[in-house]
């Protein structure tokens, strides 16, 4: 199960380090090769967030994640999503059942998703003292994804909803909830389980 | 699982690949002109426009919802600061900063007296020479794997306005296995400068199973070699975001058989 973890790291390790290469590299290049002149773009985001992960059946903790988003439209946007908590507490439904013990990396909740937002009221957010506009929206996301806990991998559906402000222009603040809903075999009736996601981070845009 | 890692490794190796030919076709370029905080300067001119419709309108934000704060008059000539996805930052003679939608910007002369040459409006010679990134999901609806989750991410390359290559990665799960796969597909998409575009795609991969830890039936793990083929339909939902259902045949090569799978997806993409 380790090298499973080590094979999404390696994979999103990948991705950062060639995000953060591409736009060093960019930097250096032509805004847009065809044309003579200097256009900016600003399409992706990639950003960090901490909060807290609701796993049904078992403790509540705190999970860290980072994310990569790519606006496409102005109104819809895709977005991949990596989180995990450290090891999970023992909860009593797992000292009262029949569950096997796990421990070490096994007791860590990981999920990552790949979803589509769609941005349902944009808008200007004017802190108190404040004369700037900051732009702000507040979102819907859905997508699929996996959730590894206890030695399961369990295709997951992502819901959520959040809201973000722009407070600077590349630095955007934001607040999430997601519900995880997966099929387990940890509980006694095999039913779907909903994990809440509650998050707050920032994101960079360029 | 050991068997796994040569693969990350490849896989690994073809994201890298990946990043750097988009960085070197410039996709994610970065100039913040004069608006941002830390502004790099390229020692290029920035892009200014005569304005030759009646008016542009210049909004607080990039978006519909935002309000139009300012006016500019036909005659006058505007910079293009910024692009973000659907909307252009602009600046007017008197140094007002706004954002301009790309169809009343394409109503504008260069310096030169030649049209903006701003993408123009229908998708397919637009999308030549574009990268696409974007994910699928769906499930397996015949075969041993009947009722197997799966989803995955693509990135594809179009070389011509109806050919193109896509990479995917991606998992599968169901409750007795869960696994990984992998294909390379090239893509045919004649009519795509229309906004419901059907595809035709062939392509071959591997599929790697794993066990759950509840599992009962006997599944063949490891490494299997697939060809692939099906039918796509995409519908264009903005002029670089795209919707796409596709109906799939995989042809697994097991060590004493074919198996044969059915798959439907639903996956979301953008251009850039």
């Amino acid at each position: 199960m380790e090298n499973r973890f080590q094979y999404i790291l390696l994979v999103l390790v990948s991705v950062l380090a060639g995000l953060l290469g591409l736009s060093s590299i960019a930097n250096a290049q032509t805004a847009d090769d065809k044309s003579q002149f200097a256009v900016g773009t600003e399409f992706l985001e990639i950003g960090l967030s901490l909060g807290m992960i609701n796993i049904e059946d078992f403790p509540s903790e705190t999970a860290t994640g980072i994310h990569f988003t790519f606006r496409a439209t102005e109104d819809y946007f895709l977005q991949l999503n990596y989180m995990k908590t450290s090891e999970v507490s023992t909860s009593t439904f797992e000292e009262q059942g029949s569950l096997t013990s796990v421990s070490g990396s096994d007791r860590e909740f990981i999920h990552y998703d790949v979803l589509l937002g769609y941005n349902l009221y944009q808008g200007e957010f004017f802190s108190a003292d404040s004369k700037e506009a900051n732009l702000s929206s507040l979102y819907l996301v859905g997508g699929v994804g996996e959730t590894e806990f206890r030695n399961e991998s369990r295709f997951t559906y992502t819901l959520g909803v959040g809201y973000r402000v722009a407070f600077k222009r590349r630095y955007i603040v934001h607040v999430d909830v997601r519900d995880y809903n997966h099929k387990t075999s940890l509980n006694a009736s095999g039913d779907r389980v909903n994990n809440i996601h509650w998050s707050a981070g920032v994101s960079y845009l360029f | 699982m050991k068997s796994m890692l040569p693969h990350c490794n490849k896989l690994t190796l073809t994201l890298m690949l990946a990043t750097l030919l988009l960085s070197s076709h410039g996709a994610f370029s970065q100039n913040e002109a004069s608006t941002g905080s830390s502004s790099v300067n390229l020692g290029k001119p920035l892009l200014t426009l005569e304005v030759i419709d009646s008016f542009v309108e210049m909004r607080t934000g990039p978006g519909r919802g935002y309000p139009i704060f300012y006016v500019i008059e036909q005659g006058e000539s505007v910079e293009v600061l910024v692009r973000r996805a659907g909307w252009y930052e602009i600046r007017s003679q008197n140094g007002k900063v706004g954002w301009a939608t790309p169809a009343q910007l394409s109503r504008t002369l260069q310096a030169t007296g030649e049209p903006a040459d701003l993408p123009s409006v229908s998708f397919g010679d637009y999308l030549k020479n574009k990268w696409r990134i974007g994910f699928t999901t769906g499930d397996f609806s015949d075969g041993q794997l009947k009722g197997t989750d799966l989803f995955s991410a693509t990135v594809s390359y179009r070389f011509l306005s109806w050919l193109s290559v896509e990479g995917r990665v991606g998992k599968l799960f169901n409750s007795q296995s869960e696994g990984d796969i992998r294909a390379l597909n090239i893509l045919v998409e004649p009519f795509s400068q229309n906004k419901l575009s059907p595809e035709i795609f062939i392509g071959r991969g591997v599929l790697s199973l794993d066990s759950q830890p509840e599992q009962t039936a006997s599944i063949n793990e490891g490494d299997s070699n697939f060809i692939t083929y099906g039918l796509g339909l995409n519908y264009y939902l903005g002029r670089n975001f795209v919707i796409r259902g596709e109906y799939s045949q995989y042809s697994v090569s097991t060590d004493d058989d074919k198996e044969k799978l059915d798959s439907w997806k639903i996956g979301f993409n953008t251009f850039f």
